[in-house]
């Protein structure tokens, strides 16, 4: 008891607190700007954290991580353009709430959902680290194959109109994972024998491409539309009676997201894409998935920020960072003299508990301040579009320059925006080209381990353990269900059009 | 036209005092991502190092490619002496053989190793495994799996080469990192892994043998593969400085005497304790005849195990 008084204390440190408030503040319009994200961020603050002492540095980097994470979500929102990718599922919903003029609902229930998921994961990490580490080690690569699988069929939903228009869009995005080295053997692929190439493309480029530049060139080609003008950024919380009515879904998404946050290797993109799937087939409201349903982004926005917590469930309690972030968290106690691994949670008590309370307070004062940062994206966004839209530009390409100081990002992300804007020109969904980006890479890389491990035969991959079996009966239901009710929709609608026809020549 | 032609001077003037900074600057190129182990000590080493240069530096992380995107940034800086790399074993002594590379062990000028440490064989500390010819056996029985942190990794070519000189059956699986691989261990979905003391200690494996020619302060009752009744092998993770070609000799010297004296500050050495860093200096004509000696002994493991021809 005492060690977690002394916890409490440590983390209610004016430093550590002042750090959380200028951590979250500054991750929240990180987050927001489109191209900075998450590792962004955290980049631009680890030099500052080598000065502090260890819980005022964790206070910090945890606020920017939560922050950004959620902030992304504004800019999904109020401009069709996800500041981070984790939030790309946000925009699907997000956007047409705008277009409706509900931006004030839409971003209240970003904001809650952000909340309720991270303070809820918070709540599983602290309860049950121990054994859902436990459990997310029996997924092995066919397992995560599998998981991989099922969050695939989320481009289905997500092609509005066309799937084919969609799966079209989804290999695109599958095929531009796979360029660089491969990740079996090494060797490298679709390079063209340049070795700007050889280091792959990466996420970030893309996305900054695929939604913020050809989100500004769409804008351009439509600028003298009034109807185009960003709308003012509002916030409204949804009220008691509202969120208990969507407590299910919620609920869901916040484990959904918790439990991919506890797999090494996935992250908060892939556990929204997966939510989202997930909504669509189980929300009572999901006939109007994707048209502008609060749904929607408590799907994505819950479970993107359970990740947030639930992804020092790895790191806490077997030392494995679960994504990019928590290995730069990692990175940052080692610093301090912590050692992450199995015995961090026996030799650290005091610190692993304070590291608790930090994420509890972090998501609390996500709360606080997202009326002051949407406040101040309000005021941003006031100016002339151009201005917004020069400035997105720019973010733009320091976000994809700054992931890994390569120059080529900047091409990449230029190419992909022009082709991107051609795309979207077509009608042609871009969202799948992301999820296809998101997921390419661990899709080809389970698989091709799972059948290194089982000599080739792709058949013992159903049979491999209870945990496949139950993913891949999951997913032979998911497709049959989807064709299911796409031949039903289809009867329905060519037995009414007679009808309405018959009632026309009336 | 006015206002463009005062820009362009305006833009001319910057450049002019960008390089007369530069002068005072330094480079420093991680070419691992922001918060990475490397990176880490790398970021550990500078201040000491810049204090002792009497230079400002800057760590830049340029990562990709396995590590071989900085690696040939500090490579095509020909003679600027304000540029120098911090710089992991695989880039310099494996990749060249692996890839078409703009650079191969010749394209530098060698300053210091800075760290090293020595590889171990490990098991999960769940398996029944006590030693390598239990091992051996259970593989002969049934094939084995060893993992890596990625394809032309030293932890591949490790076991690799054990598994060329043994009788011992085991296949390999790349993973995307140190961490998915220690997540397929724990779940049992590979047998086998080598690695470094602290992915020992965090992890709480089981060591068989270390890969060195002598046995570990710590470890004592761990074997050397050459006790083993093996060939002696050697795989060490290690670190080093390095410079582009064409700097001055002057250069040269400065920087490998304040790498020595950084390598002996009180403050790095506190923190390569903390992180388990094993510092280990080797001065410029030795380093680079060490990296030259490793390029070799990898090249010829690649070779063996088909990775290459």
């Amino acid at each position: 008891m005492d060690i977690i008084l002394a916890a409490v204390g440590d983390a209610f440190a004016w430093q550590a607190l002042l750090a959380i408030v200028v951590g979250t503040w500054a991750g929240i319009i990180i987050g927001g700007l489109p191209g900075l994200g998450s590792v962004v961020g955290l980049t631009v603050f680890l030099p500052f954290t080598f000065g502090m002492s260890t819980i005022t540095s964790m206070a910090l980097l945890i606020g920017v991580y939560c922050g950004s994470v959620y902030g992304g979500s504004i800019t999904a929102i109020l401009i069709n353009t996800p500041g981070t990718p984790q939030s790309a599922a946000t925009t699907f919903d997000g956007y047409p709430m705008t277009q409706e003029g509900r931006v004030d609902e839409a971003l209240g229930w970003a904001t809650f959902a952000s909340f309720f998921g991270g303070v809820l994961s918070c709540v599983i990490l602290i309860f049950c680290a121990p054994q859902l580490a436990k459990f997310a080690v029996n997924f092995g690569s066919i397992e995560v194959f599998a998981l991989i699988c099922l969050a695939m069929m989320c481009i289905v939903g997500v092609s509005k109109g066309s799937v084919m228009k969609g799966l079209v869009c989804g290999m695109i995005g599958f095929f531009l994972s796979m360029v660089g080295s491969d990740p079996i053997t090494g060797a490298d692929r679709f390079t063209f024998g340049s070795y700007a190439l050889s280091s792959g493309l990466t996420l970030i480029p893309v996305v900054v491409g695929a939604f913020a530049l050809s989100e500004v060139f769409v804008r351009f080609s439509s600028r003298d539309d009034p109807g185009a003008k960003i709308p003012e950024a509002k916030l409204r919380l949804p009220r008691l009676g509202e969120w208990f009515k969507r407590l299910i879904e919620l609920v869901r998404g916040s484990l959904i997201g918790s439990f991919i946050g506890a797999l090494p290797g996935t992250g908060a993109a892939a556990a929204a894409f997966i939510s989202y799937a997930s909504a669509q087939k189980l929300s009572p409201r999901r006939d109007r998935l994707g048209q502008g349903e609060p749904d929607g982004i408590i799907a994505s926005e819950s479970s993107n920020n359970a990740v947030t917590g639930s992804s020092f469930i790895p790191t806490l309690a077997l030392g494995i960072p679960g994504d990019v972030v928590t290995a730069m968290m990692m990175g940052a106690m080692v610093i301090h003299g912590i050692t992450p691994g199995v015995r961090l949670m026996v030799d650290q008590a005091q610190t692993v508990y304070s590291l608790f309370v930090v994420l509890i307070i972090v998501n609390v004062a996500m709360l606080i301040l997202s009326k002051p940062s949407i406040g101040l994206f309000r005021y941003l966004f006031r100016l002339h579009q151009g201005y917004v839209m020069a400035a997105i530009v720019i973010f733009s390409f320091i976000g994809a320059a700054t992931v890994r100081g390569n120059p080529l990002d900047l091409v990449v992300a230029a190419l992909t925006g022009i082709l991107a804007y051609a795309l979207r020109r077509a009608d042609y969904p871009l969202a799948p080209l992301v999820i296809g980006m998101v997921l390419g890479p661990e899709l080809e890389s389970s698989l091709r381990r799972g059948l290194l491990i089982k000599r080739g035969d792709f058949l013992e991959f159903f049979t491999h353990s209870g945990i496949s079996m139950t993913l891949f009966s999951l997913l032979a239901l998911f497709i049959i269900w989807t064709v299911w009710s796409g031949i039903a929709q289809r009867r329905q609608s060519s037995a009414n059009a007679p009808r309405a026809e018959s009632d026309a020549t009336k | 036209m006015k206002p463009v032609r005062r820009s362009m001077i305006l833009l001319m003037l910057a450049g002019t005092s960008h390089t007369a900074f530069a002068q005072d600057t330094l480079d420093i190129i991680v070419p691992f991502a922001a918060g990475g182990a490397t990176d880490i000590v790398a970021r550990s080493f500078e201040p000491p190092f810049s204090d002792n240069l009497g230079v400002t530096s800057v760590v830049r992380n340029v990562a990709g490619a396995s590590a071989t995107e900085g690696t040939a940034e500090v490579a095509n800086s020909e003679g600027n002496p304000n540029i120098i790399g911090y710089e992991p074993a695989g880039a310099l002594s494996i990749q060249p053989s692996l890839k078409d590379l703009p650079y191969g062990p010749d394209s530098f000028t060698y300053i210091c190793r800075t760290t090293s440490n020595p590889m171990f064989l490990m098991v999960s500390q769940s398996s029944d495994i006590e030693n390598f010819d239990q091992l051996v056996a259970a593989s002969q029985e049934e094939p084995l799996l060893y993992g890596s942190s990625g394809p032309g990794t030293l932890p591949q070519l490790a076991v690799a080469a054990l598994v060329g000189e043994s009788d011992l059956e085991a296949s390999h699986i790349p993973y995307s990192g140190s961490g998915p691989a220690m997540n397929a261990l724990a779940g049992d979905e590979i047998q086998i892994m080598a690695d470094t003391e602290t992915i020992l200690a965090n992890y709480d494996l089981r060591p068989l043998a270390v890969f060195a020619d002598h046995r570990i302060e710590g470890y004592e009752d761990v074997p050397t593969i050459g006790e083993l009744g093996l060939p002696e092998m050697e795989f060490a993770v290690w670190q080093g400085l390095v410079a582009p070609k064409g700097i001055s000799q002057e250069r040269k010297t400065q920087y490998s005497d304040a790498c020595k004296a950084t390598l002996e500050s009180d403050r790095f050495k506190s923190f390569a304790e903390k992180a388990k860093a094993g510092i280990a200096y080797l001065g410029p004509e030795d380093f680079e005849a060490f990296v030259k000696q490793r390029y070799d002994a990898n090249k010829q493991v690649l070779r063996d195990v088909g990775l290459i021809e």
